[in-house]
């Protein structure tokens, strides 16, 4: 089912209720020179989801946030944010919090002080504006550290603390630029699962701009692919995952993950099984083999299901451990490399 | 929010003022740069007193250098500041939450202002002791003290406004620092001229359009020379007005078109343009 709407391959029937769009843009363009940065991105989001802005280095992603946040006018096109026009750039940004990539914070502050500071930046009264920033402080699991200057505060309390600033005029949508990066597996986790608590609790649309496509994969809702300045793919992930049509070294492949000390075995089972057409890659040292399978046996999608048992049963046969086993091209990121790919070409 | 007891009646200004003035007294910036003016001015009266004592230098004479030496290294401090007060919070990309606040821009602007012209005050307040003693109770202290603060003013407010300004249209607090000292040093020039062209026409219109000079004219022909009212007030409406028009820039023109990137919103400095071809 597909919440996002526009021109792109949503195709799926609205949930009953929907939430309201609180972010929606229209054919925004921007070009520098005879440069285009961006072209016609058109998009909408719904309150409480979170949408991942995915594209490579150069794609277009910071120019579409800059856009969005006010800081910079586009060529052509519009978007609205809870309604607002962009030509309202003040009263849009009374409704928007972002997180901008490698924030950096004044040392010699308290997290208690500049959450109280851009309060009333938003034109709160200190004692509310001070009230609001201890509320967000635990929020964001910061309660104990509030009081301690900014300056002792590792990376990952930075970034909850940057995202506590974001929430500060309880916005309708926050723009989190990269907030992972830099941090530890266990930080990366936490974060990315406050930020989805945040945008069910708050029912508050995000846009999540990040590399990591498997943690994307795993919190957003929606998703939208740049590449070379234009969308290539959105829709709900599991939507642009399934409207990719892959390219043919991705179609019918599947990876094994096995010991190491069961590599060479596993290749010899695999080599000798009728469902394979080639072993294509196998990664010693992680233990995963790459196996592309027959035309006859990825005939139809019953058929390709059976092959893949007969695989797996004839590896647990001759009692090889099986710690890993997917369909290449089933994953965000496989769409992500092909669609970048064929964009830049 | 609900209610008026949860509105802010505080000028965003003064937020940002306080802000400022945090990072930049308690952060030790603003110390630094005074421990330098005193070093400096401690120097400049110490060489100025050994010559009093060989008799070369009259306590009149002796006290006008010294304020001058005051102004310029009091104003240079508010150079700096305002040099760095944008490109340095670009490059530790704090500016951007500021900006994606709905505070007006002239008002985040004049209250990073006010903060890097803070410490000219505490400058001039440093230097008392040194006019004192250097007059050496000549007449000449009171009007000097009273000049001194007009001018220094004057002046202070002047050059934060060139260094914010630079600041306002560069990406870098390096380049913003290197443009920033370029114009300082241009601005020393005209009192560096061969006496015959600084007599010359252009030479006078030289000394009247540099607000530096117009100073140090003002204070050199009306506290030692004597010279009429009539005279010197050509040099102190001259910096009056520099400093008005340096200020309609920044807060008109400038401060509203501030953005994140330096000169992205205006016709962009030559610098940048050179930077970007780099």
């Amino acid at each position: 089912m597909s919440y996002i709407n526009g021109n792109g391959n949503a195709n799926g029937a609205k949930p009953p209720n929907p939430q309201p769009e609180v972010l929606s843009a229209n054919r925004l363009r921007k070009e520098y020179g005879s440069r285009m940065a961006l072209k016609d991105l058109s998009f909408s989001l719904r309150a409480g989801r979170v949408m991942g802005f995915l594209g490579p280095n150069g794609a277009g992603k910071t120019t579409s946030i800059r856009i969005l946040t006010t800081m910079l006018e586009p060529t052509s096109g519009y978007f609205l944010v809870d309604g607002i026009s962009s030509k309202q750039p003040e009263q849009i940004r009374q409704k928007i919090g972002v997180l901008p990539e490698g924030m950096g914070l004044p040392k010699r502050v308290t997290g208690i002080e500049y959450l109280t500071y851009f309060g009333q930046l938003y034109g709160r009264s200190a004692s509310t504006a001070k009230a609001t920033s201890r509320e967000l402080l635990k929020d964001v699991g910061m309660q104990n550290r509030g009081d301690s200057e900014m300056g002792s505060y590792s990376h990952g309390m930075r970034q909850r603390l940057g995202i506590a600033r974001a929430l500060v005029n309880d916005p309708k949508v926050i723009f989190l630029d990269e907030p992972t990066l830099g941090l530890d597996p266990r930080g990366q986790k936490e974060l990315l699962s406050l930020i989805q608590r945040i945008a069910r609790e708050r029912n508050t649309g995000i846009v999540l701009c990040s590399h990591l496509l498997s943690e994307i994969e795993g919190i957003c809702d929606d998703v939208i692919i740049m590449s070379a300045g234009q969308v290539v793919a959105k829709g709900t992930v599991a939507e642009v995952i399934g409207n990719t049509q892959l390219n043919v070294d991705q179609r019918n492949t599947i990876r094994v993950r096995v010991p190491p000390t069961s590599i060479v075995q596993a290749r010899q089972v695999l080599e000798s099984s009728p469902h394979v057409k080639q072993v294509m890659h196998v990664d010693e040292t992680g233990g995963w083999v790459m196996v592309q399978l027959t035309d006859k046996a990825s005939a139809d999608p019953a058929t390709e299901a059976n092959a893949r048992n007969s695989i797996l049963a004839a590896l647990i046969q001759v009692g090889i451990p099986i710690q890993g086993f997917e369909s290449a091209g089933g994953r965000l990121q496989d769409v992500f490399l092909q669609l970048t790919a064929e964009a830049i070409q | 929010m609900n209610g008026a007891s949860t509105t802010s009646t505080t000028p965003v200004w003064r937020l940002v003022l306080k802000q400022e003035l945090t990072e930049m007294w308690l952060g030790g910036r603003a110390l630094n740069l005074l421990i330098v003016f005193c070093l400096l001015l401690s120097i400049t009266a110490y060489l100025l007193g050994t010559n009093s004592e060989l008799s070369l230098t009259p306590p009149r004479e002796m006290e006008v250098i010294t304020l001058q030496a005051i102004m310029a290294f009091g104003l240079f401090i508010g150079l700096v500041l305002g040099a760095d007060c944008i490109t340095g919070e670009r490059e530790r990309v704090t500016l951007e939450p500021l900006l994606l606040s709905s505070a007006s821009r002239q008002q985040i602007v004049l209250g990073k202002f006010l903060a890097a012209l803070s410490p000219w005050p505490v400058a001039f307040l440093l230097s008392v002791p040194y006019l004192i003693v250097l007059a050496q109770g000549d007449a000449v202290m009171g009007p000097s003290l009273v000049w001194g603060a007009v001018f220094g003013t004057l002046l202070a407010i002047g050059f934060t406004c060139v260094g914010m300004l630079v600041s306002i249209w560069s990406n870098s607090s390096r380049i913003s620092l290197f443009i920033s000292l370029l114009i300082f040093l241009v601005s020393l020039l005209p009192g560096q001229l061969p006496g015959e062209v600084k007599t010359s026409f252009v030479g006078r219109i030289m000394q009247v359009v540099d607000p530096l000079e117009s100073t140090n004219q003002f204070l050199q022909q009306g506290l030692i020379d004597g010279a009429q009212w009539s005279v010197v007030l050509i040099y102190l409406v001259a910096c009056i007005v520099a400093t008005i028009v340096i200020l309609a820039v920044l807060f008109l023109y400038a401060a509203p078109r501030l953005g994140l990137d330096g000169g992205a919103r205006i016709a962009r400095p030559i610098w940048n343009r050179m930077e970007a071809v780099k």
